[in-house]
């Protein structure tokens, strides 16, 4: 139908369907990462009206702002947990509540409940909690380990935030295996079952390589967000004790307008963009390998 | 074919990306159509201020009812800075999306930072009213950007009731001037079965407010407060054998021994400060005076509360131990990127206002409970912490809080501090700790 039509009427064709959504991802999106990656070049300080080009010397501060690098390594250990964590309890949880226990769509919408709260509440929340609460009941019961806040030492302070965001996302991520796994098809389980497999066999050899999909997407999500971590990082911790909890996002922000070194702040940014991209697209690229067909 | 079509693509999102660019640097063309638009709505010209002083805001919103009756042509709205959020921040962003408001208020060390933004208000009447001081920090080549709105002290607020017991009679703030004196009323305190202070372990308050101490008590000729932290940049100060450092962290080695919280220094909130020292708990708390109305919800002192300085050495003569750390600490500066000329006159309409006519000094001095930066202002203090810091500086015993040091600096001195407080690192790395930061700052 179109092959006839000279170019001009097919363009037109296509930026009636194309050309709305177009413009905004290139207004809302591209542009501003272009600009932003232009303002990785300059000296501005987020407010003046005059900027200079500064060549290649914020990246070179980036590479030299050792806590960027701090911070980053500490972004890294709470990927770390929070992603093993978060999986492990959603698949757990997943698993329990699709027996076909009484209640279950009660349980499944009160641990999907925390996602609906936002960060900075959910961070205040538990800051109440941390705080508190369990100092509260460690002084009373005489429990050792909750008698001081836990947010008043870094080491402990980091373990609020994997708890937090443990808690958050595990009924998100549950919700994505639930669905992974009812859609595993009965006939082959119970032909296992037939051939004599017991219930780990059935799990590790069956249900787990066809649910490599929602492993995919719930292990991409948990990786993203945490790396990208910043309202509960804010409300909880405010990065403290003395700076000690300050994940990567949190530097960056803190480093274009509290510092008001914008340049470096951005130039951060994209590297930490770039770095979250890479990691991303491995995991992706690599899990993608271990699908099978039922 | 498939080359046509690649090329078409490109020139397809070249000319998007040129319209998008053309929009964004419009700026100058938008300016009146957007100025006419916010100037003459409904026949009166409305303008906005931005409050960075989140306590006062309701009293804002009556003063600015107040003086549109005053003024029928003007209305004025007030708009809050997010609770947390810094004023430089949200103007930056209001100035990125092409809407700044009227007015702004900014923390002093801002205001040099918006100059090309804002305009000179050298010419307003209200110059030559201020106090002494009051506009060096703003005046840039001799032109003054900002009106001075606020006087803000901190030091030790001590609880009259508690003190006077424990020292089993009237209380007299002048007889603490040597850190020996303020551990032996700390001890008097303990004594008589309270706790003697609270320190709340914040970032701002241990790192804007006491560690600046160090940088204000080193002299009181202010230029030479500058160079010594010219030399701090330059990393040319020994801070571990700094005398005034090391008399000041005596003083916050004694706070740290005294302080109730001392079994997890850092857990303590701001909250917690104005009701243990309201409530008689403990006797005393370092703070400043924007702390009146939550201390005035828990008080149980019939309101008599006072200062003491931060004794910086066992010599009651030294320069700091009888002073009051304070300064100007909010400004107010005026757009002139998207404000048309009679928003800015309306503006500065209302910045006279509050120094010259009764109900905007009724405002300032009872209804939001500011110490007012002008000489013509003659109203008392309408709390006693206001009170405090009024009669220190009338006294000549004030010493000018360190108001324009880096923006970063609370941040990373106070988590320094906070290390510190909680015994995870001690003076000597303190010191390098701070010297590090100096080396490290920008500009």
């Amino acid at each position: 139908m179109v092959t006839d039509k000279g170019v001009w009427s097919r363009l037109r064709l296509r930026l009636l369907f194309t050309g709305p959504t177009l413009f905004a991802f290139v207004a809302v999106m591209i542009v501003p990462f272009l600009y932003g990656i232009y303002l990785t070049f300059t000296n501005w300080d987020g407010i003046s009206t005059t900027q200079s080009l500064v060549g290649f010397q914020n990246y070179g501060a980036v590479f030299k702002d050792a806590e960027f690098w701090k911070s980053f390594g500490l972004t890294l250990k709470y990927v770390l947990f929070t992603v093993v964590f978060i999986n492990m309890l959603a698949f757990l949880l997943a698993y329990l509540l699709t027996k076909g226990l009484k209640g279950q769509s009660f349980f499944r919408a009160g641990f999907f409940l925390p996602n609906l709260l936002g960060g900075i509440v959910l961070g205040f929340i538990w800051q109440f909690i941390f705080n508190n609460v369990l100092v509260f009941l460690g002084q009373k019961m005489g429990i050792g380990l909750f008698s001081t806040s836990w947010l008043s030492d870094p080491n402990r302070a980091f373990w609020t935030l994997v708890i937090v965001a443990v808690w958050q996302y595990a009924g998100y991520m549950m919700v994505i295996y639930v669905a992974g796994l009812t859609g595993v098809p009965g006939d082959i389980l119970e032909a296992a079952s037939i051939d004599g497999a017991n219930g780990w066999l059935k799990m590790t050899r069956m249900t787990i390589p066809l649910m490599v999909p929602s492993f995919i997407v719930c292990i991409f999500l948990s990786l993203q967000r945490g790396f990208m971590v910043y309202d509960v990082n804010l409300a909880l911790t405010k990065g403290g004790p003395f700076k000690s909890t300050e994940l990567v996002s949190m530097h960056v922000y803190q480093k274009a307008f509290l510092s008001r070194d914008y340049g470096v702040g951005q130039a951060e940014a994209l590297v930490l963009f770039l770095i979250v991209a890479v990691i991303t697209l491995l995991q992706v690229y690599f899990s993608k390998k271990m699908e099978v067909e039922a | 074919m498939k080359h046509v079509k690649k090329m078409k693509w490109f020139i397809l999102s070249l000319t998007l990306i040129l319209i998008l660019s053309a929009c964004s640097s419009s700026g100058g063309d938008t300016q009146s159509a957007n100025g006419g638009q916010n100037g003459s709505a409904g026949g009166g010209i409305k303008i906005t201020l931005l409050n960075s002083k989140s306590e006062i805001q309701p009293q804002l919103e009556e003063a600015a009812k107040a003086f549109h009756e005053a003024n029928p042509t003007i209305s004025l709205e007030i708009q809050p800075v997010p609770n947390g959020g810094s004023p430089f921040e949200r103007a930056s962003t209001l100035y990125a999306s092409g809407n700044p408001p009227t007015m702004i208020m900014l923390d002093t060390g801002d205001v040099a930072k918006f100059k090309d933004r804002i305009l000179d208000l050298s010419g307003e009447k209200w110059n030559a009213d201020a106090v002494e001081h009051a506009l060096d920090l703003t005046t840039i080549d001799g032109k003054n950007y900002a009106f001075p709105l606020a006087i803000e002290g901190y030091g030790f607020i001590y609880n009259k009731a508690v003190v006077d017991k424990a020292v089993g009679g009237s209380f007299d703030p002048s007889t603490i001037n040597t850190t020996a004196s303020l551990e032996n009323l700390f001890k008097q305190i303990e004594a008589s079965g309270k706790k003697a202070l609270v320190v709340s372990p914040m970032d701002w308050s241990l790192g804007a407010h006491y560690f600046s101490l160090a940088y204000a008590g080193q002299d009181k000729d202010m230029t030479k407060v500058n160079a010594f932290i010219d030399n701090l940049r330059a990393g040319k100060v020994d801070l571990a054998s700094n005398k005034v450092f090391n008399g000041l962290m005596d003083t916050f080695d004694v706070m740290a021994k005294y302080n109730i919280d001392q079994a997890s220094p850092l857990a303590g909130t701001y909250e917690r400060g104005p009701e243990l020292l309201g409530k008689g708990e403990v006797g005393i708390w370092f703070m400043g005076n924007w702390a009146w109305p939550q201390i005035s919800s828990f008080d149980t002192a019939n309101k008599e509360y006072g200062f003491l300085p931060v004794p910086i050495s066992n010599n009651a003569g030294d320069y700091g131990n009888q002073e009051i750390s304070s300064a100007v600490s909010k400004r107010i500066v005026i757009d002139k990127e998207k404000s048309t000329p009679e928003q800015q006159d309306a503006a500065k309409k209302f910045l006279d206002w509050i120094v010259y006519e009764q109900q905007g000094q009724d405002f300032l001095v009872n209804k939001a409970n500011i110490i007012p930066a002008f000489k013509n202002i003659t109203l008392p203090a309408a709390d006693p912490l206001g009170k405090s810091i009024q009669d220190y500086i009338s006294r000549g015993k004030s010493e000018q809080s360190m108001s324009d040091l880096p923006a970063d600096h609370w941040a990373n001195v106070g988590a320094s501090m906070q290390k510190y407080l909680a015994k995870q690192s001690d003076r000597a790395a303190l010191a390098k700790e701070i010297e590090q930061y100096w080396t490290n700052v920008k500009e």
